[in-house]
């Protein structure tokens, strides 16, 4: 339970704050509404790439990273395909330090060609590091491509190639600023051991004279429904064969986000799940199995995967997560079993909420959904989950002409 | 634009000394309530880490076949049951010591104590569950060597102890064909007793939580403690190449051997390793990253071991720009040797260093982890007022003077794989 209030500035930010009276920190957390799903198909990994940008200096401010250190402070920030978050939590004496240098980035930042230049190798070393230079680094990039056709999810944050980012300029690094990163496209959160009505002083002073030039932009295009399977196979020179299947299923706010969820702990989360028991112990088929959502917040994807032992052929593997499938739209789960997850999952929420980084993280994230009630009130959304649920998500999802397969074999 | 607001930079951070409670047996529990939170974590140590061990991946393998079967429940009960109640179980084997962690949820204590008392104290390691372990591990490090940064931290060990030290080895994948339960069973007999290491609990720990811990820790065996293996002499390679077929970017290593934490230069190494490479506007990020593209990130640390300690640079870098970035690497530290910092750059260092400490101590199991690092060097929490103390007097002379007597080029090992 993460108890805050929120309001609306003039210029549209939205502020959510929360007190908490055990930590000496403060955590400060900024999320603007943009991700890899709002780029150019021809220049992806845009919004990634402009993340490092917004660390590289305004015109008064040279180093962002200096006074946030200076501060005793820590910061740093992520893009999915969704959002951008920028995150910083210092010591609370010091809290007006993050709330000045965020409010400067959002409008001040400037970026030379120099600085471009030098971000883009940065970010093609990251591309490397994590997506060429590892085995089984284009799995999931392969997946997202065989499964969506025309939503920007067919590309990872990172991007599709190299080639994108290092055809980046300047005038679209400008103008992609000028587009997403302003008040009322960006949600700010804090939480610290401070009274709520002196946050929301302290938000206006930093953040309440920011102008707000309002932007339309086109909406994304949906996938359509998928009507045939897919599969792919590619050869890599890794140890061990991956199978991996996705299933499209509902958005982040429908009910399929938390049934999917449950449905995707039933099958593997921790040793005492079914995949790991069925495939992994009793029948050997499979050194590592998992399943698990996306999470998007367009309609994303159920994903099975698993890494084959020598003695397993292809077949056997794609047959037996066919036969798990299968198993949850005819047998309902004990009410024992649905117990479990649903402990789980509190559980994780309680580990959660330890840290004000964390609970301020949350709080954007979930007003970015448009649901900020939803925060505390998510745990009571699974425990609603029942049988009759499960066996409606298993059988709209689990279709053969649902699923796109990705063999990944070992050369 | 508004001006930067007035910043406290010298926030006091203390946390206050675990109690410590000594058991029948012999075991040490030590105790950091935070009655606040309704969960609670519970760690273990022993002195059974892979510098223990006669035989290649034991150590390992008996902290991890733990869960895999005990006297009264099978792994499939122990699994079910603390998935159940969304308790997590850890484990983690080093050099030195094995690290078991039960975190729960407080309403869950009594039924998560209870699977920890069978795996704990009863685990049987069943033949056919080593037999699927020996086959997954092996897949898993044949996996895990086709990366390069893997395969330079391996060389890097060797390198910096030797093959043959327990600090330095490394093992072939073949090696897991000739663990057996016999030697899981011996291994775990002799270094999972009560005078062999302690436990730490955080969270909510009232009355009720106590008793339950004391009944379950009391139940561990006491034996004379195991005795201190000899270690070889120390053998070192200054300089390590190794080619790696296909690879997109080289992986960098650089170190050199120092001292444990207990020496009295530790905590400056500390600052100078910072100062190099321990924060996001660190010389070598700078100077790398920043200046040159040559890398996604760059850090230096001291490292820690029992009885040895040592000061590590490691990086990735584009395979074209190895030999540059090697160079950029040497200089900064040779920078370092020769001019002082400015008071500005090294008190930015030490808020960095100072604004870490109370980051890892948010939280009760943060406190738990650094109260761990004290008492493993024998020290009680107040030996973290004296280090930040100590940071904080730190003068720029001094750093440039522990730079130049610890970084001389010439006992520098450097490992590159790409």
């Amino acid at each position: 339970m993460i108890p805050y209030q929120k309001r609306i500035l003039k210029n549209g930010l939205t502020v959510v704050v929360n007190r908490d009276r055990s930590s000496k920190l403060a955590a400060v957390n900024i999320l603007y509404k943009v991700g890899a799903r709002n780029e150019d198909p021809d220049r992806t990994g845009f919004a990634h790439l402009f993340e490092h940008l917004m660390f590289r200096g305004t015109r008064d401010v040279p180093s962002f990273d200096l006074p946030v250190q200076m501060a005793s402070g820590e910061d740093n920030a992520f893009t999915n395909n969704d959002y951008t978050n920028f995150y910083l939590t210092l010591p609370v004496d010091n809290l007006e330090t993050a709330l000045w240098l965020e409010s400067d980035r959002m409008q001040g930042l400037w970026i030379t060609p120099e600085k471009l230049e030098t971000e883009k190798r940065v970010v093609i070393e990251e591309f490397r590091q994590r997506y060429l230079n590892q085995p089984y680094g284009d799995q999931t990039m392969l997946l997202r491509e065989l499964a969506y056709s025309v939503h920007p999810y067919r590309w990872a944050t990172i991007g599709r190639s190299t080639d994108h980012i290092e055809g980046a300029t300047l005038k679209e690094v400008e103008h992609f600023y000028r587009t997403f990163y302003r008040p009322s496209n960006a949600v700010l959160a804090i939480s610290a051991d401070c009274d709520e009505e002196e946050l929301f002083a302290l938000a206006e002073k930093w953040f309440g004279a920011l102008q707000d030039t309002p932007f339309t932009h086109s909406p994304l295009p949906q996938e359509p429904p998928q009507c045939a399977p897919r599969t792919k196979i590619v050869e890599r020179d890794v140890p061990a064969t991956t199978i991996s299947i996705a299933y499209h299923m509902g958005d982040r706010l429908s009910k399929d986000f938390c049934t999917g969820d449950l449905v995707s702990d039933l099958l593997s989360g921790g040793d005492s799940s079914r995949l790991y028991q069925h495939l992994v112990k009793d029948e050997r088929l499979f050194a590592s199995v998992n399943g698990y959502i996306s999470g998007d917040v367009d309609p994303g994807l159920f994903i099975l995967t698993g890494q084959l032992l020598p003695t397993t052929t292809e077949e056997q593997a794609i047959e037996a997560f066919h036969r798990e499938t299968a198993a949850l739209k005819t047998i309902a789960p004990s009410d024992y079993e649905l117990e479990k997850v649903k402990n789980k999952f509190e559980a994780n929420t309680l580990f959660g909420e330890l840290n004000v980084m964390n609970k301020a993280m949350n709080l954007c994230y979930y007003d970015f959904l448009g649901d900020l009630e939803l925060v505390n009130r998510e745990i009571d959304e699974y425990r609603a989950i029942d049988g009759e649920r499960i066996f409606e998500f298993a059988e709209r999802i689990f279709r053969p002409e649902n699923s796109s397969t990705l063999t990944y074999r070992a050369r | 634009m508004k001006q930067l607001p007035v910043q406290n930079t010298q926030p006091a951070i203390e946390i206050s000394d675990a109690e410590l409670l000594t058991l029948k047996n012999g075991m040490q529990l030590y105790l950091l309530p935070a009655n606040e939170f309704a969960v609670m974590r519970l760690t273990l140590l022993f002195r059974a880490g892979s510098s223990r061990q006669t035989i290649p991946f034991s150590a390992s393998a008996t902290a991890n076949l733990l869960a895999e079967g005990a006297d009264e429940m099978t792994a499939r009960e122990i699994s079910e049951q603390l998935d159940f109640h969304g308790s997590y179980f850890d484990v983690n084997t080093d050099r030195d010591y094995v690290y078991i962690s039960f975190a729960m949820l407080s309403k869950f204590v009594p039924e998560t104590l209870r699977v920890a008392e069978q795996l704990l104290l009863h685990p049987t390691f069943p033949e056919e569950e080593v037999e699927t372990y020996r086959l997954k591990r092996k897949q898993r490090l044949k996996i895990e060597r086709q990366k390069v940064d893997v395969r330079a931290r391996e060389a890097f060990a060797r390198a910096m102890f030797g093959e043959e030290h327990p600090y330095g080895q490394c093992f072939d994948e073949a090696a897991y064909d000739h663990l057996t339960r016999e030697e899981l069973v011996a291994f775990y007999r002799q270094h999972y007793t009560a005078t062999n290491g302690f436990a730490v609990c955080s969270g909510r720990t009232g009355d009720k939580e106590r008793k339950a811990l004391c009944a379950l820790l009391e139940q561990f065996p006491t034996a004379e403690p195991t005795p201190r293996p000899t270690f070889p002499a120390i053998n070192q390679q200054r300089e390590v190449r190794l080619k790696h077929e296909g690879a997109v970017q080289s992986s960098i290593r650089i170190g050199r051997l120092l001292f444990p934490r207990e020496h009295p230069d530790f905590v400056g190494m500390q600052v100078v390793a910072a100062a190099l490479g321990g924060y996001f506007g660190s010389r070598l990020m700078q100077n790398l990253r920043e200046e040159h593209g040559y890398t996604y990130g760059v850090i230096s640390a001291m490292v820690n071991f029992e009885r040895e300690g040592y000061l590590a640079i490691a990086t990735q870098v584009g395979t074209e720009v190895t030999e540059e970035a090697l160079k950029e690497i040497y200089n900064e530290i040779e920078r370092l040797r020769t001019e002082p910092l400015s008071e500005e750059e090294l008190q930015l260092v030490k808020n960095i260093m100072t604004g870490e400490m109370m980051r890892i101590l948010d939280g009760p199991f943060g406190i738990a982890d650094v109260t761990i690092e004290n008492i493993l060097c024998g020290r009680t929490n107040r030996v973290i007022s004296e280090n930040v103390e100590r940071i904080r007097k730190i003068t720029p002379e001094e750093v440039q003077r522990l730079a130049e007597k610890y970084l001389r080029r010439e006992d520098l090992v450097t490992v590159v794989v790409g």
